[in-house]
C-alpha cells in the first residue's frame, strides 16, 4: 500500500465522519432504533425470561445488527445524493481505497452504536460484567464492527440506486453477518472458557479477513455501470 | 497527436444498445461537441470516457494508456462535469474542493483561485446545501478543474442554470482552449460557438463527424443532423423535437 493509496483511505474516512458530525443522520437513526429494541426487550421479556444475562446478550447483538443496518443505509445514502460517489471514483488510485475508507468510517460508527447499545443493556437489562471484562467486550464490538462494515458497505453501494434499499439491506445483510452474531453472543458471555473464547475470536478474525478481502477485490466491479 | 482514442466502443444494457460501435480520436486542444437527440447515447458515451462505466466492447485510451485495465493514474488527466454535481451538501464549497484536491494529491491552495474563477470566492465558507443549482454547478466545474486535467468532459453543462451562472460557466469553458474538451449540450447555439468539431450521434451510433467551420450557423447544423438521421423512420418533427429544436 503506497502513500497515495493510504491518503485516499484516510480522506474518504475523514470526509464521511465530518459529514456525519454535521448531519448526525446516521447515528441519530441508529441510536434511536437500537435503544427501542433494548427497551422493548426489557418490557416484553424482562420478567418472563429467567436468565437476564442471556436476554441482555441477545438484545445487545440484535440492537447492534439492526441499528447498524439502519446506520449503514443512511451512511451510504449520502454518496447517492448528487452522485457524489462518482467524484470519488474519478480519483486516480485503485478504487479499493474508497472501499477501505468507507469501511473505516462505518467501523467507527458501528462501534459507537455498539458501545451505546452496551450502555443501554447495562441500564435496562441489568447486564453486569467485571471491569476487567470491559476491554474484551469492546474488542469484540470493534472486531464485529469491522466485519459488519466490510459486508455492509459493499451491499449498500450495490443497492445505492435501488428504491428498496432501506428494506432490502437488512434482508440481505443479516444472513451474511450470522457469524458475527454467533461469535458476539458467545464472546460476551461472562466466564467463557479461554479455549472457547480463543476459538470464537479466531472465527471472528477469519470472518473479518475474508469479507474484507472479498470487498477489496470486488469493489471496482460493484461500482462500475 | 490524439489525446483520446475511442475504438469500436459499444455499451449494451441487456437487450438495449446504448452506444453502438463508436470510433473517433480527439486531438490535443480540440473541442468537440456531441450533438444528438435524447437517448442518442451522449451521456453513456461520456460516462465511459470518464471511466465511470465499462464498455461492453471496444477500447478507450487517454494518451497511450487504456482506460479499462490500465493504470488508475490515467484518471488524473480527466475532469468531468455531469448533470449531477458530485458534491457533498453538508460540506462547504471550499471543503468540497479541498477534499477533491487532497484526493487527487494536489495543493489545496488552488481551491481559492478556482472559487474566484467561478465567481464564488465570497461564498466558499457556505455549505453547498444552501446553494442554488447554478451555484452548485459552478462549484462542480471548479471541482472538475481542481487537478488541472488536460481532457475535460461536460455533460449538459448549461442545463437548468440562471443567466449569471450560464454566463460564468460559458466564459470559463471558452477559456479552456488549451485543453481537449468533449461536451454534450442541448443549448445548440452555445455548443456550436464552443465547438471546433461536431460529432453527431443517433440511436447510439456516430452518424456524422464534421468540423464546425463547415457550418454557417446552428440552423445548418440542425439541418445536417436531420439529413444524417433521415431514413431512420422517425418523423421530421419528432427528430427535431428530440434534438431540442423548437418546432
Amino acid at each position: 500500500m503506497n502513500r497515495r493509496y493510504a491518503r485516499v483511505v484516510y480522506e474518504v474516512a475523514r470526509k464521511d465522519l465530518l459529514v456525519e458530525s454535521r448531519s448526525k443522520q446516521t447515528l441519530n437513526a441508529a441510536f434511536v432504533f437500537s435503544a427501542l429494541i433494548i427497551v422493548v426487550f426489557s418490557f416484553v421479556f424482562g420478567e418472563a425470561v429467567g436468565d437476564r444475562e442471556v436476554l441482555a446478550r441477545g438484545a445487545l447483538w440484535l440492537a447492534v445488527v439492526f441499528g447498524g443496518a439502519v446506520g449503514m443505509s443512511h451512511a451510504v445514502a449520502l454518496e447517492g445524493k448528487n452522485e457524489a460517489i462518482d467524484g470519488l471514483l474519478l480519483v486516480p488510485v485503485d478504487r479499493s481505497a474508497i472501499y477501505l475508507g468507507k469501511v473505516v468510517s462505518a467501523t467507527v460508527l458501528i462501534t459507537a452504536i455498539g458501545t451505546l447499545s452496551l450502555a443501554f443493556v447495562v441500564v435496562f437489562l441489568d447486564y453486569t460484567f467485571g471491569l476487567e471484562a470491559l476491554s474484551t467486550i469492546m474488542l469484540v464490538i470493534v472486531l464485529a464492527s469491522i466485519g459488519f462494515s466490510a459486508v455492509g458497505v459493499l451491499l449498500s453501494i450495490l443497492m445505492l440506486h435501488s428504491q428498496l434499499q432501506e428494506s432490502l439491506l437488512p434482508v440481505l445483510l443479516v444472513p451474511l453477518v450470522v457469524p458475527i452474531i454467533l461469535a458476539g453472543t458467545e464472546l460476551t458471555q461472562p466466564g467463557l472458557a479461554p479455549e472457547m473464547a480463543s476459538a470464537w475470536f479466531r472465527i471472528l478474525l477469519a470472518y473479518d479477513g475474508l469479507v474484507l478481502l472479498a470487498g477489496w477485490m470486488t469493489f471496482e466491479y460493484v461500482v462500475e455501470d | 497527436m490524439a489525446v483520446v482514442s475511442v475504438s469500436a466502443v459499444s455499451k449494451h444494457f441487456g437487450a438495449h444498445v446504448g452506444v453502438d460501435d463508436v470510433s473517433f480520436d480527439l486531438e490535443s486542444g480540440e473541442t468537440a461537441v456531441l450533438f444528438g437527440a435524447n437517448g442518442a447515447g451522449k451521456t453513456t458515451l461520456i460516462r465511459m470516457l470518464a471511466s465511470l462505466s465499462r464498455p461492453t466492447d471496444g477500447e478507450i485510451a487517454v494518451g497511450e494508456e487504456p482506460l479499462v485495465g490500465g493504470n488508475a493514474s490515467v484518471r488524473s488527466r480527466i475532469g468531468v462535469v455531469t448533470h449531477d454535481t458530485m458534491l457533498y451538501e453538508e460540506l462547504t464549497a471550499r471543503e468540497n474542493l479541498r477534499l477533491h484536491a487532497r484526493l487527487h494529491g494536489v495543493d489545496t491552495d488552488v481551491c481559492d483561485e478556482l472559487l474566484e474563477t467561478v465567481g464564488l470566492a465570497d461564498r466558499g465558507a457556505e455549505r453547498v446545501s444552501g446553494f442554488s443549482h447554478g451555484m452548485s454547478k459552478r462549484v462542480s466545474l471548479a471541482r472538475a478543474l481542481v487537478h488541472d486535467p488536460d481532457f475535460l468532459l461536460f455533460d449538459e453543462p448549461y442545463t437548468g442554470l440562471d443567466q449569471a451562472s450560464l454566463k460564468r460557466i460559458a466564459d470559463v469553458l471558452e477559456d479552456l482552449d488549451d485543453r481537449t474538451v468533449l461536451a454534450s449540450t442541448h443549448d445548440l447555439a452555445r455548443g456550436f460557438r464552443l465547438a471546433d468539431r461536431l460529432l453527431f450521434l443517433y440511436d447510439g451510433r456516430l452518424v456524422g463527424d464534421a468540423t464546425a467551420d463547415a457550418f454557417e450557423d446552428v440552423d445548418e447544423v440542425v439541418d445536417r443532423y436531420d439529413e444524417l438521421c433521415r431514413g431512420s423512420g422517425v418523423a421530421d418533427d419528432d427528430r427535431r423535437s428530440r434534438a431540442g429544436v423548437p418546432r
